[in-house]
């Protein structure tokens, strides 16, 4: 990799706007993911959280600004495109796919991207070792799964195609406090051992930011803190509207 | 209670046996009650015109038995074919035996399909309706594909099989074109009409999907009657050449098979022909669907089944993915079309209605989606059970709609509702291993 290379950042948002018809959702965001790092992006509901994430991924597309992937300018690139950058997606809600087997869900993590026989082995073992509950349940339908399976499977299907960037859109939702701080560790273990780069978005500030090296808070579609992790777990005002509140609901 | 003891493998769940058997026991109540004055006293106007009565309790008898052991019988067949989280009363040897006939019924049935002809090479009724069967069958395998496999809902798939069977009637006609060079065009044009549908509802899902193929299918259908110049409209078009086997006809002339054989010319060789020629086109679509399956495009038509907005996500161009469904379906549709318009001879706007679609999609969703068997199994009961009950009349509609609501009651995926993966680890692991090994040799 070359000096250059490694000071740009990974991903570049520069005053990026979107809009579902009339509605903007996003009024100019600017952030930055750095290689290697896990990222934050924390939000009340209707923020405009899962909005970038999906901007960045082509759908909707951006009206205005610039999304760079490793140098390369990606705003307007079709979705299927993106995916095939090797950047890749746990879609809010998981979204697995329910009548097809946990095997089946994996591969078609690896279907996209042209990856060897090799490669596809190798990637299965590593979301095995990361999740030993899939390999138990390899031959079950996705459906059947639990929710904390189903979020393994989610983020494992995403693994499989070896990505450069995970985004992972709200990892804890939904899921026991014990499940979701399974999930998080092991969004930790590969960030750690595989030097993972992770955007996570999360209403779940206090976990989101002890994992993220460094974190972005959105209020009404637009940026209005960024910081690491730590300094903005102090926060008064982060501490006031995510996570007191947060510990009441 | 002795069903229960007699089951050890069954002890675990009595409350199913109670439940059954209290079931049973209500239903033959209630039949008594019904019963034992309608039928166990019957009165008639006697000689004087006095009323006589006499009793009938035997067969009050016989029938509050069979009501209760009718009752047993369904709550059995509910259980087990029912939803799958509910306990089976099934006693363990049937099981192995209906999954030992689940597992031979495929082979069964293509060994003695091939056997038709033969059977059967006298009942030319029964040779026919075969070959209507096997068309219907390769129409449900099509529109698995579109249906089943993509989830793309398609009400229009008539219309393919019309452009097959017009593409082969005019091509043959004017050009005097062969049927085996006509049925790759037919196939072709089809699919291409199938990309053309495709394109204006890539957006589309479900409900509004079916309203744009249904129309799509109307318009098909009211372009061939209204173009007459070129279709013969109304009138259809006539004198579509009989196919030949690879040149030679199948004709009593000199030139003809049977002459060419040196054996006595008989039209049932005709029959028979036809017969393979739909067997093979059939099991044909049947091969390269279960190929496609396991190939990462009909992962993707699955997976879009399942879960659009994930596909994108995963890096799969649905656009492709769903135009390849639609042309992959249309294509055998249009193949079955070019058959039909041969075996036919004659063909006109009026064999492509909308009810025809809705026959094939029937068969398709009764089968259970995506299942080929199922499928297979659902044209031969909607086809040929359609025509064994041709003795009840008008009875036959009633049969066929109560079987119908029943099938959807017990068997809401269908009569073959289970899927096969397509993506087995035992392999994979065996490749893993391996070549984990090497890495760190």
């Amino acid at each position: 990799m070359s000096a250059a290379q490694a000071t740009t950042p990974l991903l570049a948002v520069r005053g990026v706007r979107a809009a579902y018809g009339k509605i903007e959702a996003l009024k100019g965001v600017d952030i930055e993911i750095n290689r290697g790092e896990i990222v934050a992006l924390i939000g009340a509901n209707g923020a405009g959280k899962s909005t970038l994430m999906m901007t960045i991924f082509g759908r909707p597309r951006a009206r205005a600004g610039a999304i760079e992937f490793d140098g390369r300018d990606i705003t307007g690139v079709p979705t299927h495109e993106i995916a095939r950058l090797r950047i890749a997606q746990s879609p809010e809600g998981r979204r697995i796919f329910p009548r097809m087997s946990v095997a089946e869900n994996l591969q078609m993590g690896a279907d996209a991207t042209e990856c060897s026989e090799a490669e596809r082995a190798a990637g299965l073992e590593r979301v095995f070792a990361l999740f030993p509950r899939l390999k138990e349940r390899v031959a079950q339908r996705g459906g059947t799964l639990s929710g904390g399976e189903q979020q393994m499977l989610a983020i494992g299907r995403a693994l499989m195609s070896r990505p450069r960037l995970l985004m992972l859109d709200e990892p804890s939702l939904g899921l026991a406090p014990l499940i979701a701080r399974q999930i998080f560790d092991a969004i930790r273990t590969l960030n750690r051992q595989d030097g993972l780069t992770v955007l996570i978005v999360e209403q779940n500030a206090n976990h989101a930011l002890k994992l993220a090296h460094r974190g972005y808070v959105m209020v009404n579609g637009l940026i209005t803190l960024a910081g690491t992790g730590a300094e903005l777990l102090q926060r008064p005002e982060i501490r006031a509207a995510y996570l007191e509140g947060g510990r009441r609901g | 209670m002795s069903a229960t003891s007699a089951r050890p493998s069954h002890a675990a769940q009595p409350s199913g046996s109670a439940f059954i058997l209290k079931k049973a026991l209500i239903s033959a109540l209630v039949a008594l009650v019904l019963f034992s004055l309608m039928i166990g006293i019957r009165t008639e106007a006697g000689p004087q015109g006095g009323l006589i009565y006499w009793t009938r309790f035997g067969d009050l008898a016989a029938l509050v038995g069979a009501v209760f052991g009718g009752s047993i019988v369904v709550e059995l067949l509910r259980q087990w074919w029912g939803p799958v989280d509910k306990d089976r009363v099934v006693p363990k040897p049937v099981q192995s035996a209906m999954s030992f006939a689940g597992r031979w019924l495929a082979p069964a049935l293509l060994v003695f399909t091939f056997l038709v002809p033969v059977i059967f090479y006298n009942q030319r009724y029964i040779l026919d309706l075969s070959i209507l069967v096997l068309t219907y069958v390769m129409l449900g395998w099509g529109l698995n594909v579109v249906v089943g496999l993509a989830g793309l809902l398609d009400l229009g798939y008539v219309a393919f099989y019309a452009v097959g069977a017009y593409s082969y009637a005019l091509l043959a006609t004017n050009f005097g074109l062969s049927f085996w060079v006509c049925l790759p065009l037919a196939g072709i044009l089809a699919a291409f009409w199938g990309v053309l549908l495709g394109f204006p509802v890539l957006r589309l899902r479900g409900d509004y999907l079916a309203i744009v193929t249904l129309a799509f299918g109307e318009i098909i259908r009211l372009v061939i009657i209204n173009w007459q110049s070129l279709t013969g409209g109304p009138n259809g078009v006539s004198g579509i050449p009989r196919p030949t086997m690879f040149g030679i006809p199948l004709t009593a002339g000199d030139d003809g098979l049977a002459a060419k054989l040196g054996i006595e010319f008989s039209p049932t060789h005709r029959l028979v022909f036809l017969f393979y020629l739909i067997l093979a086109m059939a099991l044909i679509t049947n091969w390269v669907t279960i190929r496609l399956r396991r190939l990462p495009i009909g992962r993707a038509w699955e997976a879009l089944r399942e879960d659009e907005v994930a596909c994108r996500a995963l890096g799969i161009n649905t656009t492709t993915t769903k135009l390849t469904a639609f042309a992959t379906g249309a294509m055998f549709g249009g193949l079955a079309g070019a058959f039909f318009a041969t075996r036919q001879g004659f063909i006109s706007p009026e064999s492509f209605t909308f009810q025809e679609s809705a026959l094939v999609l029937a068969i398709v969703v009764l089968g259970g989606m995506g299942s080929q068997l199922g499928v297979a199994l659902a044209a031969l009961t909607m086809i040929g059970g359609f025509e064994l009950f041709r003795g009840l009349d008008q009875y036959r509609m009633l049969v066929f709609g109560m079987a119908m609501v029943l099938l959807m009651i017990w068997r809401p995926r269908g009569l073959i509702g289970h899927r096969a993966p397509t993506v087995f680890l035992e392999r994979n692991q065996a490749i893993s291993s391996d070549l984990v090994k090497e890495g760190h040799g």
